[in-house]
């Protein structure tokens, strides 16, 4: 007899794999004919994608056609603005990633924010190293776009370092950075205040795209929160008008009300006030997208139980301020999951301004397939276009389940 | 002389429900002619069958319920439509509810700040002391950085009386403050409530809990059909009710 001691060890990695294989896909002989079948399919379909894109797909109209795509027919002396107007959206993004992460929870010791948000940092860093020499973008604009992420990530690291002896008044008040830095982007976008003005007609591309959806977002929701709280109103009036507002738009298509704002602003506003034609068609966005707010906000304030607002007013605060502390937060986190899932319909809905002749993403897009130089590559301009919507959908979902977690005090780690 | 003793008497009155009359807009008449003295330092316990009106009855005292004919006065105080008076009354009543209403999205903690920083204007750090003295006083001060959902029923509405104590009430309502716990949990509560009486809050507790009625009540109300049917101290009340709905209903629960 030897001395030595069997120990049991628990299985390998390799086995436990080939015990979830034997379990989950080819458990029963019909399992496993069906789980053939399908991964037969799925690699087929990636197969076949992946020799389109590498061997068949020109992709030189992307790399040719890249700027255009991305901020249209914008003047090129005037694009340092654009530049400018990156590099403080990059600066402002990364501060505020920083005060989140830094947050303390209120109820155990700990950071709020999520440890991979490391992971996030590198797909994005990644990204930013990636895609400008796929492009085939010169030297100038690679690095300017590297400069851009490498000040992301440092005021990232920065305001971290800095949040956490700032304390969680701080974020409330660092939010209000952003509406500044927005009306500063409209300003560099749009020209005035000693800048050279570029007229609307100019803009284009994803630019296009994001500042729609983006105005119709931020405007919509204090909007749509007023509409379901008018609802929800005793008053008649008010509740009679919410509630023919949201039948209205809720009964017409989106693009027979933007034909409607395109013909109608003009003779509803005397001459000169009604807007040009991109900000009649953010208007119109904006209306449309506040009455399906309105009902997902409705919806969350019927999930909180009257008692909430009792116990508020019963302590003396104001009708007002219960729904400001005690009722809305509730609402929303619970309306949140709908509300994004409105966005991210609104931001996919611009692609009908194209119809009434915008050039945001599609538009540009079909200008450039018109193009006789590049006649025939539809392929590989839809394909970008759909990667774009999806990045731009998914970096929404994300944020917005991110948050949810954030939020909500039932699903914190310890309760189970 | 004799107008020396009223003015004493109505300066130690602190609620006065004269001949209350509520229809529900479906049109049930729930309170009939309802009336209630309540003097300072009182604790009054109403009692009586399910659909009565005492929980309608309390919740007209700091409007959470309208009344169509009748009148209410707090400490001298019409409480009637104007919302100002009503807001005035709301910040010296406190309240605790059957299903304790905490704010769910908030701490423990901040449950407690929320209505004295913006309704007294008070500093934060003055009113997280002022949370904290109360929540040692209720025995849960080591829950202050606690989700509402992270603790026990007994817990939560002992969460839910210090958040009321906090705006230093003159008048404290109880709406059947132990009817939605656990029976281990009751005692906890009542032993809270107990003390708040024996500091000399003046109190008005919905309840069927006999024992704390017999213990701390200075008088015990019997409702019945939206009116008040007896007035009487605890001892006279269980032991020898003048009327016979009483009775009947001391013969259901005892």
């Amino acid at each position: 007899m030897g001395n030595s001691v069997t120990r049991e060890l628990p299985p390998g990695s390799l086995q436990r794999c080939k015990d979830w294989l034997r379990k989950e896909l080819f458990a029963t002989r019909l399992d496993g004919l069906l789980s053939l079948v399908l991964i037969g399919s799925i690699l087929a379909a990636l197969f076949g994608l992946l020799r389109w894109a590498l061997l068949q797909a020109n992709w030189a109209v992307i790399q040719l056609n890249s700027t255009l795509l991305c901020i249209g027919r914008y003047p090129i002396e005037q694009q340092w603005r654009l530049w400018l107007l990156a590099f403080l959206l990059a600066a402002t993004a990364g501060a505020s990633w920083g005060l989140l992460r830094s947050c303390r929870r209120a109820d155990r010791p700990g950071l709020l924010w999520p440890r991979n948000d490391r992971i996030a940092a590198a797909v994005l860093l990644a990204v930013c190293l990636i895609i400008p020499p796929a492009l085939g973008l010169s030297i100038a604009i690679a690095g300017r776009w590297l400069a851009i992420a490498v000040l992301l990530m440092a005021m990232r690291w920065l305001l971290g370092r800095i949040g956490r002896r700032l304390g969680a008044d701080a974020i409330k008040w660092f939010a209000l950075v952003w509406p500044v830095i927005y009306l500063l982007g409209m300003v560099l976008i749009n020209g005035g205040f000693g800048l050279t003005p570029v007229a609307s007609a100019e803009w284009g591309g994803l630019m296009l795209t994001l500042l729609q959806a983006s105005f119709a977002i931020l405007l919509c929701f204090p909007l749509g929160v007023m509409l379901a709280l008018g609802r929800r109103s005793s008053y008649p009036l008010l509740r009679w008008g919410s509630v023919i507002y949201i039948e209205f738009i809720r009964g017409a298509p989106l693009i027979t009300l933007l034909f409607l704002g395109q013909n109608i602003l003009g003779f509803l506003l005397p001459g000169g006030l009604a807007p040009e034609r991109v900000w009649r068609a953010a208007w119109v966005l904006t209306i449309f997208a506040a009455a399906y707010l309105a009902e997902a906000v409705r919806s969350g304030l019927a999930a909180i139980p009257n008692g909430q607002m009792e116990a508020a007013r019963s302590l003396g605060l104001s009708t007002a301020q219960g729904l400001q502390h005690v009722v809305l937060p509730q609402a929303l986190r619970v309306a949140l999951p709908v509300m994004v899932g409105q966005f991210i319909s609104l931001l996919q809905d611009t692609t009908l301004l194209s119809l009434i002749g915008l050039m945001e993403l599609l538009g540009t897009a079909r200008t450039v397939m018109a193009n006789p130089d590049f006649l025939g590559h539809y392929g590989e301009v839809y394909l970008t276009l759909a990667l774009l919507f999806w990045c731009c959908c998914a970096a929404l979902g994300l944020g917005s389940r991110a948050l949810e977690r954030r939020l909500d005090p039932h699903h914190l780690p310890n309760l189970r | 002389m004799i107008a020396a003793i009223a003015e004493e008497a109505t300066q130690s009155l602190i609620l006065e429900a004269k001949d209350v009359h509520k229809w529900y807009p479906n049109g049930f008449h729930a309170l009939r002619g309802a009336s209630l003295q309540v003097q300072r330092g009182e604790v009054v316990v109403i009692m009586g069958p399910s659909g009565s009106g005492k929980s309608t009855f309390i919740r007209t005292f700091n409007a959470l319920e309208d009344y169509q004919k009748g009148a209410i006065q707090f400490d001298g105080l019409p409480l009637g439509n104007d919302l100002r008076h009503i807001e005035a009354i709301r910040r010296e009543v406190g309240m605790v509810f059957q299903q304790f209403n905490l704010f769910p999205h908030l701490t423990v903690l901040q449950n407690l700040t929320l209505a004295p920083m913006l309704v007294r204007r008070r500093s934060r750090a003055q009113a997280q002391q002022r949370a904290l003295e109360l929540l040692t006083r209720v025995g849960i001060a080591e829950q202050a950085g606690k989700f509402p959902g992270q603790l026990s029923g007994g817990q939560q509405q002992r969460v839910a009386i210090a958040r009321s104590l906090c705006m230093d009430p003159r008048l404290m309502l109880f709406d059947e403050p132990t009817s939605a716990l656990d029976p281990e949990m009751v005692r906890e509560v009542l032993d809270v409530m107990q003390g708040l009486a024996a500091d000399g809050m003046t109190m008005v507790v919905v309840t069927h809990e006999v024992r704390f009625a017999r213990q701390v009540a200075d008088r015990v109300v019997l409702m019945a059909d939206g009116e008040v049917v007896e007035i009487a101290p605890p001892e006279t009340f269980f032991t020898n009710p003048s009327h016979e709905r009483t009775r009947r209903f001391l013969d259901q629960i005892l």
